[in-house]
């Protein structure tokens, strides 16, 4: 390619490209990032300058504070702690449960195996709003309200992270399982001993989406909670705001301690965690 | 998605299979393995699905549950309800509008983080971030940025001499502020997904349309965009479904309710609404889901018959 463009003038246009993609790609992670910037900025300001105009872009000096104060503010110690319960123990039930229907779809033949996998993935067609009364009446009748069964039980499956599993799972080969049953190794020993090691990054995409769907979670823990000691993070953040006025700098703290946990998750798994996003948009 | 003439169950023979004891065998513990993926499904997915077709009958109570019977009123009123009709224009436009920008944007930031760039993990980065964070945590600091009288956005523009816009006091606004939004975090997401399509592309492509000498917008539009076309597809499904049920974003935006006189109500809001705050006429609120239900249905039927024509698989 180099060979066959060696003209000044095709190096002064080269160059002027690269220097326009450059500026492309600064302004756009400016535009992205801008929100999260203005997020903990404004969590440093004294009340006054987060009410400013024109804004200030930094505190005169950091007000810590803001931090403590919104913590003992509304018990999001309790919220925190109910988000990590919730989202920790519907993963590694979802998890659990994905892994056995997906080792169905995927190695086992069955009557009525092709309905049942249409009717499952008909269900990602259906908007969650649409089952939330009939949901409150069953979780009531349960005796389920206000409590962390509603918010875990209803969440150990998921539709999605079935049909991701069965994927990966096929691609597994048959002949694998033919030898380890003619060693005399069960099904279900197959499936744990062989089959989930060697799914390890489909699985983690799985955990992961659902760690970050329960942590998200909202309308459901709006109705189906109505004490203080139920709410998750989300949940008590919008009745913080509620009853906050304008104390925008401790909101502010607030939601970048919401953000936090998630955080910390990325930076530890993050190039797992990216391949596990793209891996969804793969077929 | 299987085809449907395979469910024409009865016009094929019976299949050998029945016939074998090890079919009948494995399909016992299959359906083991299935148990509790179903028993939660069906508590909780299958059950209140049908359950609402049902509530959509009824006028609702719970004392005597389900009520009394009202055959088709709910959808009568639901038809006859301008907030219905609003609530449904609102959706429309924000699927019409934030669905092809958001995949736009999208493959413009794929292209570029698909180029040696330096620094573009950390743009890829910061690109994604929007997407992971806990919605209602980046919903509170648009809030901020967008007050009217000080707002970082308001500002921002007015550097450039426009101004000031009450993004979510105006009607006018109140919906182009939601739109904004959801661009905002999804086009991470969605880029991630398209260049992770875009390396998964044979290279052989690459070098056959160099040696042909193609221009690079010719290899683009030639190669690189049929080629995503699964990824294209599968996004466009998700991101329509998810705008078409597009409720928290709203709720939290505008601290519960739907925007200045409703001006940013969406079909989901309108069935919470209905469902769940003031006076509850769930009834109502189940008419206008099976509503928005049977829209997303046809919805999705046709993308995937065009899907069948389009998409081309590598």
């Amino acid at each position: 390619m180099e060979a066959t463009h060696t003209g000044r003038h095709y190096v002064v246009r080269q160059r002027t490209y690269r220097v326009a993609l450059y500026v492309l790609m600064f302004a756009g992670c400016a535009i992205m990032l801008l929100p999260f910037f203005w997020m903990l900025t404004t969590s440093l300001k004294t009340q006054t300058e987060a009410l400013r105009m024109p804004p200030q872009w930094f505190p005169s000096s950091p007000q810590w504070q803001n931090y403590a104060k919104a913590w003992s503010a509304a018990p999001f110690g309790r919220y925190f702690f109910n988000s990590f319960f919730m989202a920790i123990t519907t993963t590694i039930g979802e998890v659990i449960t994905t892994i056995l229907a997906a080792y169905a779809f995927a190695k086992m033949k069955f009557f009525g195996k092709n309905v049942l996998f249409a009717i499952l993935l008909g269900t990602l067609m259906i908007p969650g709003q649409m089952l939330l009364l009939p949901n409150y009446v069953t979780i009531a009748r349960f005796g389920w309200l206000d409590s962390y069964e509603a918010l875990i039980i209803p969440w150990l499956v998921s539709v999605f992270g079935i049909f991701l599993l069965r994927q990966f799972f096929r691609g597994v080969p048959d002949e694998l399982l033919d030898a380890a049953r003619i060693d005399g190794c069960s099904r279900l020993r197959f499936l744990f001993r062989i089959m989930v090691p060697l799914s390890k990054p489909a699985i983690f995409t799985v955990a992961l989406f659902k760690f970050l769907g329960s942590w998200n979670s909202f309308t459901w823990v709006l109705i189906m909670t109505n004490s203080p000691n139920m709410r998750t993070v989300p949940v008590g953040l919008q009745v913080f705001s509620g009853e906050i006025g304008t104390a925008y700098e401790q909101l502010m703290a607030a939601s970048v301690l919401a953000i936090i946990p998630i955080l910390v998750l990325f930076f530890f798994t993050q190039k797992q965690f990216i391949q596990g996003v793209a891996r969804t948009g793969i077929k | 998605m299987p085809k449907l003439e395979k469910f024409a169950f009865w016009k094929r023979p019976m299949p050998d299979e029945w016939r074998s004891r090890t079919f009948w065998k494995d399909t016992g513990w299959a359906y083991i393995y299935l148990l509790p993926a179903l028993i939660i499904l069906g508590i909780f997915t299958f059950y209140p699905f049908f359950s609402t077709f049902r509530l959509s009958l009824y006028r609702v109570s719970f004392t005597n549950f389900p009520g009394t019977y009202v055959g088709l009123d709910h959808f009568r009123y639901i038809f006859g309800d301008r907030y219905f009709w609003r609530a449904l224009w609102n959706t429309l436009i924000i699927v019409g509008t934030s669905v092809p920008i958001t995949l736009l944007l999208a493959l413009v930031v794929a292209n570029l983080l698909n180029k040696s760039l330096r620094f573009r993990t950390f743009a890829r980065t910061s690109f994604f971030l929007s997407y992971i964070t806990p919605m209602v945590a980046v919903i509170m600091v648009w809030q901020l940025m967008y007050n009217e009288s000080f707002g970082l956005i308001n500002y921002l523009i007015g550097l450039i001499g426009v101004d000031r816009i009450a993004w979510l006091n105006s009607p006018q606004y109140a919906l182009p502020a939601v739109i904004i939004l959801s661009i905002w975090r999804y086009v991470g997401y969605q880029a991630i997904i398209l260049l992770a399509g875009m390396q998964g592309i044979d290279q052989m492509y690459y070098e056959a349309a160099k040696i042909d000498g193609a221009s690079g917008f010719q290899v683009w539009r030639k190669i690189t965009v049929p080629l995503l076309t699964p990824q294209i597809f599968f996004l466009l499904i998700i991101s329509m479904i998810g705008s078409f049920k597009m409720f928290t974003e709203v709720y939290v935006l505008f601290t519960g309710t739907s925007g200045p006189l409703k001006s940013a109500e969406t079909l989901v809001y309108y069935i919470m609404r209905q469902g769940f705050f003031f006076t509850p006429h769930y009834g109502r609120a189940a008419a206008a889901s099976i509503v928005l239900f049977a829209i997303i249905f046809i919805v999705t039927l046709f993308q995937m018959q065009v899907a069948k024509k389009r998409v081309h698989y590598q």
